[in-house]
């Protein structure tokens, strides 16, 4: 640290007083929540998760799909978004199981703490992030859009459906990957809840599943109710299909916002 | 509102059955250096975390430039900057990148932004990392790319854990001309356990002790205390914390 005599004075402590006085200048709290977003993206990039996620999902993904394309031979997405809900389900989780789990095991979980930020800017910056590196997977599909127009004409609406299908879908799963990483001061173990609470999510809507869970209490149908009333399974079909319903975007809206509300009373139930 | 930057009103924390700050009262006001001294464990750390709104406090008053800790803690964080104990930081980002991130959740753009990081850089001497990634950097550099970071809003209160801790004889000298030269108008609150470093530096001394506050007097007036008894501020310093512990016992 250099001598007092080799720097210009302080920078007048009226300043000081005044903006203590009314509680100092700070990030508006969409600044804030970009302010965030854009240094946990920063953090995935800077890490292998970002770059693993997209290089190892792209190419998992395409292969799937070009097999089913060239034994099917229609100009048609719904095997590559079927595909994309498995492994959505697997994925998200390991870009989500570390914005909290990690804070908490590096300590830097009280740098965040003692930031000007509120617990729900931090929970939607951390959110959006992750989002975001979603969409970045997603957009690397494109090449297959390209592909499938060049050769025909697909359904361009039935595909743009399945996007926005996809980006809900990513939300939910992501929502609530960082809400159970909240939970965990270990990462495996966010990462494994995450991947039982996307495999819910989806595997309540299976037809099979429900037979099964019905078949335990006939009377009972738990397993139609949780098809009809849980599952993301059916509202997410009915994205590849080419139907964007009110419904299914209120299930996942829904599910997301109840996610990052509870991730945000988390991590002010998170101080000692 | 009360005049003094630093408010702390008859303060207890439990850690479950464990008792670690125990009714703690002081303030400190603008242009006061308060070393805040005990051994490990005494309930330095716990009451500046609380300061720092991070530790909710189990009974009792904070209050940082006029602001209640528990009701107003974006207002708190906003007038004070803090150096934590252990100085977790963001490892994998650039230090040019972190202090930018800091100042701007703090509201600084532009050119408000580039004049406080570059005073901020000049006065830490951290021209020499800015593009390193934090985790590359020594302890020393660590330390002050905390304190550079806990500087760059200006703020008004300071909060230092431990300052000292990784720094080299060289670097603890220049840190105690720099937290002088920070001093006016600042109210700054910093911990230690050793006793030369808190005299070198502070205006006043608190001794912590099993969660209570031993002792609170002026540097000035310990030192005239000590040549007085013909004794050291060390012998006054321990005399008070032994005398407390002993009424409190009895």
């Amino acid at each position: 640290m250099s001598s007092p005599a080799d720097v210009p004075a302080r920078s007048t402590h009226d300043h000081d007083s005044a903006s203590a006085a009314r509680g100092g200048a700070t990030a508006g709290a969409l600044t804030g929540v970009r302010l965030v977003a854009a240094r946990e993206l920063r953090a995935l990039f800077a890490s292998a998760v970002a770059p693993v996620f997209l290089i190892a999902g792209l190419v998992l993904l395409n292969s799937l799909y070009m097999n089913e394309f060239f034994l099917a031979g229609r100009l048609d997405m719904t095997p590559l978004f079927d595909a994309l809900g498995v492994l959505a389900a697997l994925l998200v989780p390991a870009i989500t199981m570390r914005l909290w789990a990690e804070e908490r095991r590096r300590r830097t979980f009280e740098l965040w703490m003692t930031l000007p930020l509120a617990p729900w800017q931090v929970v939607v910056g951390k959110y959006l992030a992750a989002l975001a590196l979603f969409a970045l997977f997603l957009v690397g599909t494109l090449p297959v859009v390209a592909m499938l127009v060049s050769l025909g004409e697909p359904d361009l609406g039935v595909i743009a459906a399945s996007y926005v299908g996809a980006l809900c879908l990513g939300s939910l799963l992501a929502s609530a990957g960082l809400f159970l990483s909240s939970l965990c001061r270990d990462q495996i173990t966010a990462y494994l809840l995450a991947v039982l609470a996307g495999a819910l999510f989806l595997a309540t809507g299976h037809p099979r599943v429900a037979l099964v869970v019905d078949g335990m209490a006939p009377d009972l149908a738990v397993g139609r109710v949780l098809a009809d009333s849980f599952s993301s399974l059916p509202r997410y079909e009915a994205f590849l299909r080419g139907r964007v319903e009110p419904a299914s975007l209120v299930h996942f809206v829904g599910w997301t916002v109840a996610f990052l509300a509870a991730n945000a009373s988390a991590v002010r139930r998170l101080r000692p | 509102m009360s005049a003094a930057r630093i408010r702390v009103a008859n303060v207890t924390r439990r850690y479950g059955d464990h008792l670690a700050v125990d009714g703690v009262s002081f303030e400190v006001e603008a242009g006061e250096i308060v070393g805040f001294l005990g051994p490990n464990g005494a309930g330095k750390s716990t009451v500046l975390r609380m300061l720092s709104t991070y530790l909710p406090p189990t009974s009792g008053a904070l209050e940082v430039a006029g602001h209640d800790v528990e009701r107003e803690p974006l207002a708190v964080r906003r007038a004070m900057g803090c150096l934590t104990e252990h100085n977790a930081l963001f490892d994998g980002m650039r230090v040019r990148a972190f202090l930018d991130f800091v100042g701007g959740v703090h509201g600084l753009r532009g050119a408000r932004l580039a004049e406080r990081r570059a005073w901020v850089v000049d006065r830490t001497e951290l021209a020499p990392v800015m593009k390193k990634r934090i985790s590359e950097c020594s302890k020393g550099f660590r330390q002050r790319v905390g304190l550079a970071a806990a500087l760059i809003h200006d703020p008004s209160v300071l909060l230092l854990d431990e300052p000292t801790h990784g720094l080299d004889p060289l670097q603890v000298v220049a840190f105690r001309d720099f937290v002088r030269e920070l001093s006016p108008g600042r109210a700054i609150l910093f911990s230690s356990h050793i006793l030369a470093e808190v005299a070198e530096i502070a205006t006043r001394l608190l001794v912590i002790q099993g969660g209570r506050i031993r002792l609170d007097a002026p540097i000035a007036e310990l030192e005239a205390r000590a040549a007085q008894q013909g004794g050291t501020l060390e012998s006054i310093v321990l005399d008070a914390a032994r005398e407390t512990t002993a009424g409190a016992a009895s």
